[in-house]
């Protein structure tokens, strides 16, 4: 029997008891939505880190007090360690021949006042200034610091756009005098809008000169560093020079480990793919359980299905039907209808993922070649379980099949 | 020479006894004839039908169609011939109750691979030649009983075959309409087709121009019908 003929003798069937298949693909649908949906999370989250940290440019590689933490217990540790501070960063400058550009970034957080309006809890950013060219911020409106704002500690800022949004709307920011803290400071450009990152806001910010930062806000923070190596072949060399220089700063003795973390965008990706790795894996685990259940569903489905048309199929022997007329027939109705699982399964899964995307600090993105395996899973489950059913209808005996009542 | 079984029997294995459904049958069929193959409950009849029928194959002895040895074929080979040379009448009509009238006649064709125009019309003109032209797309459930048989006949005629064979056609109907289809039986054999009907039903025999006689498994007479001018 034609494919197409068969698909339309089969959707029919399906048809005719709708209650009875919406039942029979409960499994089927939900394994495939379960895919789907995560899948498309993943592969958002993928497309955001990596991103991320092509921004971070292959040459660049950072330096701070804890390195990449991936316990409890590294993090303590770290926390005993001294803090990176800001000479330890010009020593680096000045000492590492290989660093092409060294810059650094230290944190606190204060209240951001414009006139009457006020804004709690605001990260300050001290930074070099190549701020722009380390971090993934564009500077929408006005300049970027200059040497001579670093040089002088001039008490100039460059604000992210929510700032403008309570403190300035309406208004050019450019030239205005904020007060951070107690000190007042004036604003010399906005950076570009970024949207929040896993629930974090990315645009409430205010960025100062680092020696500006050190005048105002203390000495003695943590420093982060940002460093560009020469080219992608040398960085290995010239981490080993900039861990030569703090490790003597620092007095790490020679058996000790640093007492600071190297990272690069390579190890930072290395580590997520570990984690998502896991997440990938508990995925296939759990699909793969819903998918055999589906299965195992719909084989059932279709043995009671060849049971109840055992007149039938005598029938179509008696006036012709091979053998495999019969297992076609009846295969063809159970691809056909995990396939329509398989569908229904892919659209509820994109559904859920937008709506994950939509409401929930999670991206997702949906793949085509996801929706492409859900439907070829589907229609490999259909195929394989539905074999049994339909071997079993094509072997019975004709004679029999027409006296059965 | 249509048919020809050669001391044919057919036993079957229920648990650990044997029973001898047909304990050596010889019959011989012409092209063209009209027989009637009659007996009581138990007689073996249906499992001669089923053999002439070609839906099993004879435990001993052989059974020639068409000069052809269909008693040793495989699966495959017995539906083709069924599909080409055998056209089937049932008690219960057996048709695909979801199916259109005009859709449970293409089926033979569709298991032959006759394609697109040629089958539908060849399905249509089966279905006039038994006079239900103008109902081909009504389903099986909105039929009464005697167009639901005339469905089955048409169904049985599509692929031209060698061989028409009845079951009780009438065991369902009325007497009425059972007379309607025995006319149409009557009808189909005068305009050339070979009949083969099973009945226990004297009535229905006499339609016939012979009538086998089956008792326990052997043929136990053969008798000739004599028309009379009113049942012809």
């Amino acid at each position: 029997m034609r494919i197409q003929e068969g698909a339309i003798v089969a959707i029919r069937a399906i048809l005719s008891n709708k209650l009875r298949s919406i039942l029979t693909l409960i499994g089927m649908i939900i394994g495939v939505a379960t895919v789907i949906a995560v899948v498309s999370v993943i592969a958002g989250m993928n497309n955001y880190v990596a991103n991320k940290i092509n921004s971070m440019g292959s040459t660049t590689f950072m330096v701070d007090r804890y390195g990449l933490i991936t316990s409890e217990e590294e993090f303590r540790e770290a926390q005993k360690r001294k803090k990176l501070t800001i000479d330890d960063m010009y020593a680096v400058e000045r000492y590492c021949e290989l660093c092409d550009n060294v810059g650094g970034t230290s944190y606190t957080r204060r209240t951001v006042k414009y006139e009457s309006d006020f804004l709690e809890d605001i990260t300050i950013v001290g930074t070099t200034s190549n701020y722009v060219e380390v971090s993934d911020i564009d500077i929408d409106i006005g300049r970027s610091f200059l040497e001579t704002d670093n040089d002088r500690r001039s008490a100039v800022c460059l604000i992210g756009p929510d700032l403008v949004d309570y403190l300035f709307p309406g208004l050019e920011p450019v030239d205005k005098m904020i007060k951070i803290g107690s000190f007042y400071f004036r604003v010399v450009g906005v950076g570009n809008r970024r949207g929040s990152f896993l629930g974090e806001n990315q645009d409430n910010w205010v960025a100062v000169p680092i020696k500006t930062f050190q005048k105002f806000f203390g000495r003695h923070r943590d420093i982060e560093m940002h460093i560009k190596a020469p080219s992608v072949a040398r960085m290995e060399e010239t981490q080993d020079q900039v861990r030569v220089i703090l490790r003597n700063r620092r007095g790490d003795r020679y058996k000790d480990p640093d007492s600071f973390g190297i990272y690069t965008a390579d190890s930072i990706m290395e580590l997520y793919d570990n984690l998502t790795g896991t997440a990938w894996i508990v995925l296939v685990g759990v699909s793969s359980i819903s998918l055999v259940v589906g299965g195992i569903v719909i084989m059932n489905i279709m043995l009671v299905s060849v049971t109840e048309r055992t007149r039938e199929i005598g029938i179509r022997k008696a006036i012709g039907a091979k053998r495999r007329d019969i297992l076609w027939q009846f295969l063809i109705e159970s691809v056909t209808l995990s396939l329509i699982g398989g569908a229904i399964g892919v659209m509820l899964g994109s559904a859920l993922a937008l709506l994950v995307g939509a409401y929930s600090p999670l991206p997702a993105v949906i793949e085509a070649w996801s929706v492409i395996a859900g439907l070829g899973i589907a229609s490999s489950v259909g195929l394989f379980f539905g074999i049994f059913p339909a071997m079993r209808a094509a072997r019975l005996d004709p004679v029999e099949c027409l006296h059965y009542e | 020479m249509l048919i020809k079984t050669n001391d044919i029997w057919k036993v079957y294995k229920m648990g650990s006894e044997e029973v001898n459904a047909l304990r050596g049958v010889s019959i011989y069929i012409e092209k063209g004839e009209y027989v009637a193959i009659m007996g009581p409950s138990g007689s073996g009849k249906s499992t001669l039908m089923n053999l002439i029928g070609c839906l099993d194959t004879p435990t001993r002895g052989d059974y020639y169609l068409n000069n052809r040895r269909v008693s040793s074929l495989n699966d495959d080979e017995l539906a083709y011939i069924r599909n080409k040379e055998i056209g089937f009448i049932f008690q219960t009509f057996n048709l695909l109750p979801r199916a259109s009238a005009l859709r449970n006649v293409e089926l033979p064709l569709i298991y032959n691979g006759t394609k697109g125009e040629a089958r539908i019309k060849m399905a249509r003109e089966a279905l006039e030649q038994v006079g239900l032209g103008d109902r081909i797309h009504h389903k099986p459930n909105e039929l009464s009983g005697g167009q639901r048989q005339r469905v089955a006949a048409a169904r049985a005629l599509v692929n031209k075959p060698s061989l028409i064979l009845a079951d009780e056609p009438t065991g369902n109907l009325d007497t009425k309409t059972g007379e309607e289809i025995m006319q149409l039986l009557a009808d189909l054999h005068k305009a050339g087709n070979t009949i083969i009907v099973v009945t226990h039903e004297r009535d229905i025999a006499e339609y016939s121009q012979r009538v086998i006689y089956i008792r326990d498994g052997l043929v136990e007479k053969e008798e000739e019908i004599i028309k009379m001018a009113g049942k012809n």
